[in-house]
């Protein structure tokens, strides 16, 4: 805290007394047009702010080897994991892209600002103008750019056209898609915003590919049902008779046993297809069946379902409930 | 423009040569986007020569990798003229010369 407050107090005082002095730092003074020219480096794509003077590929040489290469590589190879300079066309659109001056740079103006603001890592700005043309000219000659007789300077550096220029583009997309409302808009209270953080997926997020997908997504049976065949129980609920809901108890200690799973060719309750012909034979062949044991196609019924402690009332009414399911 | 890059220097009566061939070196096994193998394409045979003799020579196979850095020494002296030639498994050649420095 003391140390914070401390740093303040003194900037504050700084800019009180260069306002009223104009003191050592020459706060408050009008920049004069070299002390802009100190701070104006930058250098356009089309050249503009390139300064005079020249440099050859052959000169450059020396320079890289000399003030480069420990870093970038004698060939622009990239030392250890330094930046490569060098290499890499046709490898953008890979898994592998390798960005170089040569396989991805838009405009060689870069070269020269970069190197000029920046290089040597060690010792910035230390470059003269003619030592940066040099360089420059040199790593577009490691790039295949431009041949070894090249001379860069203001007018030959500014038409050098770099491989990759035409994969920029300006990107002229609006910020917003919608229409600005000059006239008659609407009130923006009136506005709701509203999100849909409902689960991982948006409710109704199917509903535009098709009605089975909306059902489901919904948790709506009607589609599944819809599909199941006869041969499936069905889930419709029955009104039960009164001698079907007395046959239940015994239906459920005597004749489930094979009438559930359709063990021994037991027709299975609620089987529609398996009961129909069964029940067309009418109720009372049924019971004689069931009553006294029968020998079908398909399987062997035993007499009372081989309980003989049931009355025949109790083998009727389990009939009755077995027909009544299945119906 | 040659695909080889050299520079030659001399010291103490050995030259010290270092040189970048520009070359895919394919291996035949990696697969295009198009899921086809791009087709084998690599460098077998790297020369070395100076005043028309061999000085230095190598059989590279497919484990060499993409844009071949190669550095080998020599005894020669300044302006003695150091030529490099390759070939690949595809029968195409390339030459460059330079001289000692």
């Amino acid at each position: 805290m003391f140390k914070s407050l401390s740093v303040a107090s003194v900037f504050f005082s700084l800019v009180v007394s260069g306002t009223l002095l104009a003191g050592p730092l020459g706060i408050g003074t009008t920049a004069t047009d070299e002390v802009i020219a100190g701070w104006d480096i930058d250098v356009r794509p089309d050249g503009m702010g390139l300064p005079v003077g020249e440099g050859s590929v052959a000169a450059g040489e020396g320079l890289y080897e000399a003030k480069c290469a420990s870093c970038h590589g004698l060939f622009g190879e990239g030392e250890g994991r330094w930046p490569v300079l060098s290499g890499g066309e046709g490898t953008l659109d890979t898994l592998h892209p390798e960005k170089t001056v040569g396989s991805y740079w838009p405009y060689a103006s870069t070269l020269w600002d970069y190197i000029h603001r920046a290089m040597p890592y060690t010792a910035p700005q230390s470059l003269t103008d003619d030592e940066t043309y040099s360089i420059s000219a040199y790593i577009l000659y490691l790039n295949d750019i431009v041949d070894d007789e090249f001379i860069a300077n203001k007018e030959t550096f500014a038409r050098v056209k770099m491989p990759n220029e035409a994969n920029f583009y300006v990107d002229n997309r609006p910020d917003a898609q919608n229409e600005r409302c000059f006239k008659n808009c609407a009130d923006p209270k009136l506005f709701e915003i509203v999100t849909t953080i409902n689960g991982v997926t948006p409710t109704g997020h199917f509903k535009e590919d098709s009605g089975v997908a909306a059902n489901h997504y919904e948790g709506n049976p009607s589609a599944a049902s819809e599909v199941g065949t006869s041969n499936e129980i069905s889930t419709t609920k029955i009104v039960f008779s009164d001698t079907a809901v007395l046959g239940e108890g015994v239906y459920d200690k005597a004749c489930q046993a094979c009438h559930s799973s359709g063990i021994a060719g037991a027709p299975k309750t609620g089987d529609k297809t398996a009961w129909v012909s069964r029940i067309e034979q009418g109720m009372d062949i049924l019971n004689v069946h069931a009553i006294n044991g029968y020998q079908g196609e398909d399987g062997v019924m035993p007499a009372k379902g081989g309980n003989m402690s049931l009355s025949n009332d109790d083998v009727i009414n389990a009939v009755a409930f077995m027909v009544e399911s299945s119906r | 423009m040659t695909s080889i890059r050299i520079k030659a220097k001399e010291r103490n009566g050995s030259v010290d040569v270092k040189t970048l061939m520009k070359h895919s070196m394919e291996t035949g096994l990696r697969k295009g986007k198009d899921g086809k193998k791009i087709p084998e394409h690599w460098i077998t045979d790297v020369t070395a020569e100076s005043g028309g003799k061999v000085v230095f020579q190598a059989a590279f196979n497919t484990t060499i990798s993409k844009d071949p850095y190669l550095a080998f020494k020599f005894d020669g002296k300044k302006g003695d003229s150091v030529k490099i030639s390759w070939k690949d498994s595809q029968g195409k050649t390339d030459a460059a010369e330079t001289k000692v420095k």
